[in-house]
């Protein structure tokens, strides 16, 4: 019995990271239908941006958001502007384009730090707390917390600003929103910034949890993918619990079958959803067409 | 007949298409400050082109379109509601997953027609009693009429000068037809809103509207007063069935 | 049809020409049958044995040749599905595998040649492809590249498990044996030669297809997919034999590839930035759907690649990697024709205006 809760604890608990690294990502794809292969390399740029800001100006690293935060929001936008604009009305050229992203992002911080493994710790990353039992490190209840956080601010911005509600329109109808007086193509800018910005926000509640290395954010990308296919496109409430579930397959899978499986188990219920409700547990049936088809 | 006063809209030999198919060629009309003008034709004439053109969604390869006395051919869409023209697209195009409220929110984006929002909100539940009753249901559930008068009141929420309806009647039972018709003729003449529209119901279209004009193939073939167009023999074989 | 400039897609020339004749510009560019392509085609062949045989005494510049040939064949082979096709497969490296590891295993366990052990290898990553995309063919774009990209993550963890075939992460290792009939040599022309006479295997097949109802259909559905569909194609099926063949060959490569190196562990075969998108970044910068454009990318990618290993491989570990995914960028933006696809257009321009 003291295993099962142990699972489900590790389970939740990676399931809480999964959502707040998920959560980025669900806005991109849900507003512009990009899949952003690169999401994953801008949580790895908001861990290393931490590790600069611990190392070089002895912050913190939950201090060093006031930074990496703007930061990873300019840089989203600008590559919005610049590589994904354009690219608008070729797909396929997207996929290429943000797979190349990826490369690059990942192969710049491998060359600029030589593939040496950093680590950062916070003065929290020690304390440990005991639940029912069951001892659960601080950093990952807060990194728990700041995902429940994140999913609600976010909630709360989409559906009551007028700018939440421009970039929900926008997701469903960029024509009428147009006429609307929306600027579709800043609220894309915007968006994807967000996006990447939140993606930065996970990089740095993630910093004193695992250890740092250029490849981490290929490890995260396809879980995320999981994560937004599983819980439902453009769903913000559905992505956090798609989080869950992902993380606790994971753990299930691992602690009951063999380790090294557990990713081709999660991955096999991800194709398995993908085939069979690609709209996702919470998504709207038709969500993930609307935007993919222009008539 | 000259006019002294400058036409409100004036469109001016524009060609417009897409890709590499042109659909609109040299068309021209005028509209002015308080009428209601209907451009009337079948099915693949141009009549949503003419409009997404005028309205920006589209981009004119030749000719001038000016509003107000100012060009607007090359002005980007989203500004052209806070100028004070504003677009019904044909369906209405509501946003399917945002209520009936959410909607008309939007409508009032533009920073021009954020003041007062709520009070114009509240005018057009008034003035399209169902809407109030349907404020919270998401939009992609109403039915035809209803999603017409939705989406007419979203367009008014911007306090429009001209106000332009794609195909406003589209498949909607001729009670609604008529209803959509009584709300634009209402428009016009009791809120003062000079009125744009294209149609494929010819006789209803040219009914209510002053002056009229006859897309055929991306071509303006005809054009005049609405009651003499209405009594024109070849008209009335051609598109309306007599 | 959207009320957007720009958004909307002309109806599909492809598609058009199965019910009308050609438009103006075939008749500048006539159609060519397949041995209508021939003697440009064995002319290609022809210079690329001579490329081998000139450097036939410098080891390493063959050995990127070789490199080079194979990767030709291999994007080749993507471009089947990739370009032709339009469905963006990052699975392609799970195909490789398997007919490395088909190959290897048989040669080791079973002393088949590996010559005749190319014939299952090819058969059982078609067969494994079909198997995989059958179910998510329906997927639209980036849902079915995600989804292949899945498939990838999820054969390095099998890869991994099964040792008995993979030898794990430890690897596998084939011992030096050299022969002909062990497809083990100890020279490197003769290895260029393997290469090029599978790049000349794939470049045939790909000329077959292009010049077929396959090639055509494939086209349609890349185009339209839908129009396609109503137009009485059977997509599923048109996509199923793409990617078989496609599989098919790209198995052989793999076989080619572990008889050559003789040393992969699941992870470097399966890897996605060393073979999986190399194979799509080659045919998109030679040109996606053309018949050369693979030839042209790999002759330019791997040479170029091998260079700044060589060169700043030192300093910077990775570089090669940052120089290919800047030119992926690129290439997305400013070059979805890639070099045969403007090329050719430049030409029918050209030819245009010659005429007056």
């Amino acid at each position: 019995m003291a295993d099962l809760i142990n699972v489900i604890a590790v389970g939740i608990l990676l399931g809480g990271i999964y959502a707040l690294v998920s959560v980025g990502l669900n806005l991109i794809f849900g507003v512009i239908r990009i899949v952003n292969f690169a999401q994953g390399e801008f949580v790895m740029l908001g861990m290393y941006g931490t590790y600069a800001g611990y190392t070089y100006l002895h912050l913190d690293p939950y201090l060093t958001l006031i930074v990496v935060l703007p930061c990873l929001f300019v840089v989203g936008a600008v590559v919005q502007r610049l590589i994904l604009a354009p690219l608008r009305t070729e797909p396929a050229m997207q996929i290429f384009a943000t797979f190349g992203l990826l490369m690059l992002l990942e192969n710049v911080v491998l060359a600029a730090t030589g593939g040496a493994a950093y680590s950062v710790t916070s003065r929290v990353a020690q304390i440990s707390v005991d639940l029912a039992g069951v001892q659960v490190g601080l950093v990952r209840l807060i990194a728990l917390a700041a995902a429940t956080l994140v999913t609600v601010a976010l909630g709360v911005f989409l559906r009551y600003s007028m700018l939440g509600r421009a970039i929900r329109a926008v997701a469903q109808d960029r024509s009428a929103a147009r006429l609307m007086g929306v600027n579709v193509d800043r609220i894309y800018m915007l968006t994807f910034g967000i996006g990447t910005m939140l993606a930065g926000f996970a990089g740095c509640l993630l910093a004193p949890i695992y250890s740092l290395s250029p490849q981490i954010g290929t490890s995260f990308i396809l879980p995320a993918f999981a994560v937004v296919v599983l819980g439902g496109l453009g769903s913000v409430p559905g992505a956090y619990v798609g989080g869950f579930i992902v993380g606790l397959t994971e753990a299930f899978a691992g602690y009951y079958l063999d380790p090294a499986l557990k990713h081709a188990v999660l991955f096999g219920v991800f194709i398995a959803v993908l085939i069979i409700r690609p709209s996702g547990l919470f998504g709207q049936i038709g969500a993930e067409e609307v935007g993919l088809r222009e008539s | 007949m000259t006019n002294p006063v400058p036409a409100l809209l004036s469109v001016e030999n524009v060609t417009a298409g897409y890709g590499d198919a042109t659909v609109l060629f040299d068309a021209a009309f005028e509209v002015h400050t308080g009428e209601i003008v209907a451009i009337v034709g079948a099915n693949g004439a141009g009549k949503t082109t003419l409009l997404s053109t005028i309205v920006g969604l589209v981009a004119a390869r030749a000719g001038r379109i000016m509003f107000r006395g100012r060009d607007i051919t090359k002005r980007p869409a989203h500004l052209l509601p806070s100028d004070g023209l504003a677009l019904v697209p044909e369906g209405g195009r509501l946003f399917p997953f945002m209520t009936v409220e959410e909607n008309l929110t939007l409508g009032a984006y533009s920073p021009a027609s954020r003041q007062g929002l709520v009070a114009r909100r509240d005018e057009m539940m008034q003035m399209f009693p169902i809407l109030h009753e349907r404020r919270q249901q998401p939009a992609g559930t109403l039915s035809g009429g209803e999603r017409q008068m939705c989406a007419i009141a979203r367009a008014l929420m911007c306090r429009p000068t001209l106000l332009m309806l794609d195909e406003p009647s589209v498949g909607l039972s001729p009670l609604m037809v008529e209803r959509v018709f009584e709300i634009i003729e209402g428009l016009a003449r009791r809120e003062g809103l000079t009125i744009v529209m294209v149609e494929q119901n010819v006789t209803e279209a040219l009914e209510v509207a002053d002056r009229g004009y006859i897309l055929d193939h991306g071509h303006i073939v005809r054009g005049g007063d609405a009651a003499m167009l209405r009594r024109d023999r070849d008209i009335q074989e051609t598109y309306m069935g007599l | 049809m959207s009320l957007e400039n720009g958004d909307h897609k002309v109806t599909q020339p492809i598609l058009a020409s199965l019910t009308r004749p050609q438009p103006a510009t075939a008749r500048l560019v006539p159609v060519k049958t397949f041995l209508g392509e021939m003697p440009l085609a064995l002319l290609v062949l022809a210079m690329l044995l001579g490329l081998v045989t000139l450097f036939s005494g410098d080891s390493f510049t063959l050995n990127t040749l070789a490199t080079a040939l194979l990767f030709a064949g291999l994007s080749s082979a993507w471009n089947i599905i990739g370009g032709f096709g339009g469905q963006f497969s990052l699975a392609h490296s799970v195909f490789f595998a398997v007919g490395a590891y088909t190959t290897a295993n048989l040669y080791l366990r079973a002393g088949v040649s590996p010559w005749l052990g190319l014939i299952p290898a090819a058969a059982l990553a078609a067969l494994v492809a079909c198997v995989l995309s059958w179910p998510v063919f329906r997927l639209r774009g980036p849902f079915f590249a995600i989804a292949t990209m899945a498939f990838t993550e999820v054969a390095l963890a099998l890869g991994n498990y099964m040792e008995w075939a993979t030898g794990g992460t430890r690897g596998m290792s084939i011992p030096f044996r050299p022969g002909l009939a062990n497809m083990i040599f100890r020279d490197r022309f003769s290895y260029a030669l393997l290469m090029l006479g599978f790049a000349a295997l794939c470049l045939m097949v790909v000329i077959a297809i292009k010049r077929s109802r396959l090639g055509y259909y494939l086209q349609a559905v890349r185009d339209n997919e839908q129009a396609a569909r109503a137009a009485g194609i059977d997509v599923l099926r048109v996509k199923l034999k793409g990617m078989a063949i496609s599989a098919a060959l790209t198995g052989i490569g793999g076989g080619l590839f572990l008889m050559q190196v003789r040393v992969a562990d699941p992870s470097a075969l399966l890897s996605l930035f060393d073979f999986g998108v190399k194979f799509a970044l080659i045919a998109l910068i030679g040109g996606l759907g053309t018949i050369y454009g693979p030839l042209l990318g790999a002759l330019l990618v791997i040479p170029l690649e091998s260079w700044l290993r060589a060169e700043l491989g030192g300093l910077m570990p990775g570089a090669n990697l940052i120089a290919l995914s800047v030119c992926l960028i690129l290439a997305s933006l400013f070059m979805k024709q890639g070099i045969v696809g403007a090329s050719g257009r430049l030409a029918i321009l050209a030819g245009r205006r010659w005429r007056r």
